[in-house]
């Protein structure tokens, strides 16, 4: 990454011109996709930043990164510039800190250095469910609205907010979480690929790192939404959820328990157990010192398979979010997922 | 329970529901097996595209230990893998899923152990009787080793067993000649459903050649110039700047026809030139680029001296260094003559085509490597902007398929000034760049798309018997006449003066890579 240059808005692309040319040796420039990310500057921006990084390593992309400062007394828009990517390829990256009343003036600013042609994705790490004068403006910009329900503080409003969004403007939404869930997701339909035992599939035990971080408080969302994916996808019919996690569905069963594993990102599940009526017992769960693969065992009362393993794929920081970037559309499954969370989280669990 | 309708699988988002499977790869101490295959499959393991329930086992005809196959794919991916140094973490599991089973072609016992072991890592790595069955050997040993398969019964009829499967993939060159593909299809086809063959040729996993298709049917602007009407020629290169290597012996029984233009260079015309499928099945693409096939105009005796030209290298410079000679290399015979040059002009006589030669130029020792596909279009009128009574230069949109994967678009831009000459100027897409990633290896692909029962990127059974109907010809007429003036171009030069006569008595020449 080159020095942040500050300067004024007017000058952000003669700077980047400037930059470039000194680099023109040494780097490649390259945009595959605008990159609007909104962040109110607490704990989470670090981390926010980072991912956003790793990002553009990947896929470079014009960043646009608006960091919001609710504190400040006083009122400031500032500017800044740099360059990111460590090898020959790179791309740019513009900051906008913005305080108060010239909030307002951030769309004016950031719209013309939207490069056109290309995708529009925003990431808004915000609770979208809280009114926010940016929201609108920028949501109308993009044609993805990536989301971060670790940012909810009521996962029943972020649900509802989502699905209305959806429904009202059509634009794409995704949602770093669900992301994070889909290698147990891939998991649990591999187990399943042939349909057998899909129909006498019974009971679900999910468990989950409950060591938080600065960064990360809600800590159920990923089992939350991996249940009510399955419980959706199989139709099952919810009844009634304790404060203790556990769920009862017409002829099912779930329950969601917390184990602290250290280094493991926070409310990544650890382990997911999956019983049918008949005894078969599915129990897959993260190996300690490989965290990406998970050891699955297939047993019944009378016989044990020998345990296998699932490699869940890239646990690389921002691969979620490249993945959100990527996919096209919307999931049918993440939506339904979430309308079924409505119920599942009506005496608001998370 | 198909894909569609699983409750638990998203179409068009996961690409990890794949059914279990144990890959046996004959030939496992082999070249392309070290440099390729195993560095494939540890790169799909590493970032977890093979299931869970998978396992490798190499069958050749050494002695050797598991412990001993896996320490030498482990040097090999070492050195030959994209992704280097190996992830030891990764590797210290995944060399427990990979055996070695050591047997002869032909020996019922050797395959009867096969089918034993087998069953033993069925029952202790989950993967359920599922097998891809790689067949990295000579051609020559493709119908014994299909025939003991389905003898000791570990090829599954697939009229009687539907919940397993297994498929074979069969390297290039599918037969010699167009009587010797035929008998080789009759013998494989005697114990495999053409569902179950996947013959394989890498160049189709390249990431061009398959964004190709969604280059052309995705993009609505270039489609409808895709025609006679716009388009003013068509020239697929494959330049290799190396030699024969260690590969004489080889290379005196194919010849640069068999090796690269029955098999690469007319699968990259098919896909160029073909009419857009029905559907995205692999069927229907098939049956697109077959119908190209039949549509290529037959080669006559006149067309062998006027439309064909052939050529192999003497000695010369690459890179400024003295080379040898094709008939100096090793294993070649010092009065050989099998070519390493072809340049072909060729006629697709339907509709879309008529009229429009595809020049197609491959050779050994030429100046640098690479393969790109060429479509020049028609001048632009020439009314205007003439500069000293000189055309403008055609537009050119160049697809690179290797090195540096890209498109490049060539168009006339006026350069800054008064006096406003034009200039051609080039708009470059490169994979490398824009994706900020360098594509996975072609065989990764295509091992992953056997795995997951996707056959759209190998060669069917019709479209190699018609590729070799268009070219037989051409191989009997040059046993009847050996080229007695080889070697006729120097390494390091763009292949003989012949060629770029050739092309020169339509007023055209050939592009410089």
């Amino acid at each position: 990454m080159t020095t942040q240059q500050i300067v004024d808005p007017e000058k952000i692309e003669p700077e980047l011109i400037r930059i470039w040319e000194g680099l023109a040796k040494e780097k490649m420039r390259a945009c595959l996709f605008n990159l609007i990310v909104f962040n109110k500057l607490s704990k989470r921006t670090d981390y926010i930043r980072n991912i956003v990084q790793k990002v553009s390593e990947k896929y470079p992309c014009r960043v646009i990164f608006i960091s919001s400062d609710a504190e400040s007394k006083t009122p400031y828009l500032k500017t800044a510039v740099s360059v990111v990517g460590d090898g020959n390829i790179a791309c740019d990256y513009i900051d906008i800190g913005v305080s108060g009343p010239d909030l307002q003036r951030v769309p004016f600013v950031l719209l013309p250095h939207i490069i056109p042609d290309l995708p529009v994705s925003l990431l808004w790490t915000e609770d979208p469910s809280t009114e926010h004068d940016l929201f609108e403006p920028l949501t109308k910009l993009a044609n993805r609205v990536i989301f971060d329900s670790e940012s909810a503080d009521s996962l029943l409003a972020f649900s509802q907010k989502v699905s209305k969004l959806r429904a009202d403007t059509g634009v794409d939404t995704a949602d770093l979480n669900w992301a994070r869930t889909e290698g147990w997701r891939d998991l649990i339909a591999s187990l399943f690929r042939s349909g057998e035992n899909l129909d006498k599939l019974v009971d679900v035990r999910i468990t989950y790192n409950a060591r938080p971080t600065e960064s990360f408080c809600h800590l159920k969302v990923q089992s939350l939404y991996l249940l009510s994916w399955i419980s959706s996808r199989l139709n099952w019919t919810f009844k009634k959820a304790t404060k203790t996690l556990n769920f009862t569905f017409e002829k099912h069963n779930a329950e969601i328990h917390t184990a602290d594993w250290e280094k493991l990102g926070p409310g990544t599940i650890i382990s997911v157990d999956l019983a049918t009526t008949d005894n078969l017992l599915y129990q897959c769960s993260r190996v300690r010192t490989q965290y990406h693969r998970v050891s699955i065992q297939i047993s019944s009362p009378e016989k044990c398979e020998l345990p296998y393993q699932f490699i869940l794929g890239q646990t690389a920081t921002g691969q979620s979010l490249v993945k959100e970037i990527i996919n096209k559309g919307t999931s049918e499954h993440y939506l339904q997922m979430l309308k079924n969370l409505e119920q599942l989280d009506r005496d608001r669990l998370c | 329970m198909s894909m569609d309708n699983h409750p638990l699988e998203e179409t068009g988002r996961s690409t990890r529901n794949i059914d279990p499977c144990t890959v046996v790869i004959f030939g496992a101490t082999g070249d392309l097996t070290g440099r390729k295959l195993a560095p494939a499959i540890y790169n799909l393991g590493r970032e977890g595209l093979l299931p869970a329930n998978f396992a490798c086992v190499g069958f050749a005809r050494r002695e050797k230990t598991n412990e001993q196959f896996r320490e030498e794919l482990k040097t090999n991916i070492n050195e030959h893998s994209r992704t280097k140094p190996i992830d030891d973490s990764f590797w210290k599991n995944f060399e427990n899923q990979v055996f070695y089973h050591r047997s002869e072609f032909d020996s019922d016992e050797g395959y009867q152990a096969l089918a034993e072991l087998l069953k033993q890592i069925d029952a202790k790595h989950a993967t359920r009787g599922n097998r891809v069955f790689y067949l990295s050997v000579q051609p020559k040993f493709f119908p014994i080793i299909i025939e003991k398969l389905a003898k000791n019964g570990l090829i599954y009829d697939t009229h009687k067993t539907t919940d397993q499967w297994s498929r074979v993939i069969i390297e290039k060159p599918f037969g010699h000649n167009a009587s010797s593909a035929k008998e080789l299809q009759a013998n494989i086809s005697k114990h495999l459903d053409e569902s179950q063959i996947y013959r394989i040729d890498h160049y189709l996993g390249k990431e061009t050649v398959q964004n190709l298709l969604v280059f052309r049917f995705a993009n609505a602007i270039f489609e409808s110039l895709w025609n006679y009407k716009h388009i003013n020629q068509v020239q697929i290169t494959v330049a290799e700047d190396i030699g024969i290597g260690t590969r004489g012996h080889f290379f005196e029984e194919e010849g640069l026809l068999r090796d690269v233009v029955q098999n690469h260079m007319m699968q990259l015309l098919s896909l160029v030139a073909m009419e857009p499928p029905v559907s995205l099945s692999a069927g229907a693409i098939r049956d697109e680029k077959v119908k190209v096939l039949q549509s290529i105009r037959p080669l006559t005796e006149e067309d062998f001296k006027s439309n064909v030209v052939r050529g192999q290298y003497g000695p010369g410079f690459i890179n400024g260094q003295k080379t040898l000679g094709y008939r100096e290399e090793k294993d070649v015979d010092p009065k050989s003559n099998i070519e390493t040059f072809l340049a072909l002009r060729l006629f697709i006589d339907n509709w879309r085509w008529a009229g429009v030669p595809f020049y197609l130029r491959g050779g050994k020792r030429l100046p640098k490597r690479g393969t790109e596909i060429a479509i020049v279009f028609n001048d632009a009128p020439g009314v205007l902007f003439k500069q000293n009574g000189r055309k403008n230069d055609p537009n050119v949109l160049a697809m690179r398929i290797q090195p540096d994967e890209g498109i490049a678009m060539k168009i006339n831009c006026k350069v800054p000034g008064p006096s406003s000459p034009i200039q051609p100027v080039k708009m470059d897409f490169r994979y490398g760049s824009y994706f900020g990633q360098s594509p996975p290896e072609a065989y990764e692909r295509l091992i992953w798309d056997c795995i997951t029962g996707d056959s759209t990127l190998f060669a069917r059974a019709d479209e190699v018997e018609q590729s070799w109907k268009i070219l037989t010809p051409l191989l009997d007429h040059w046993e009847k006449n050996p080229k007695s003036e080889f070697p006729n171009y120097a390494a390091g030069t763009w292949g003989p003066a012949a060629a770029d006569e050739m092309i020169a008595k339509d007023n055209r020449s050939w592009r410089i890579l």
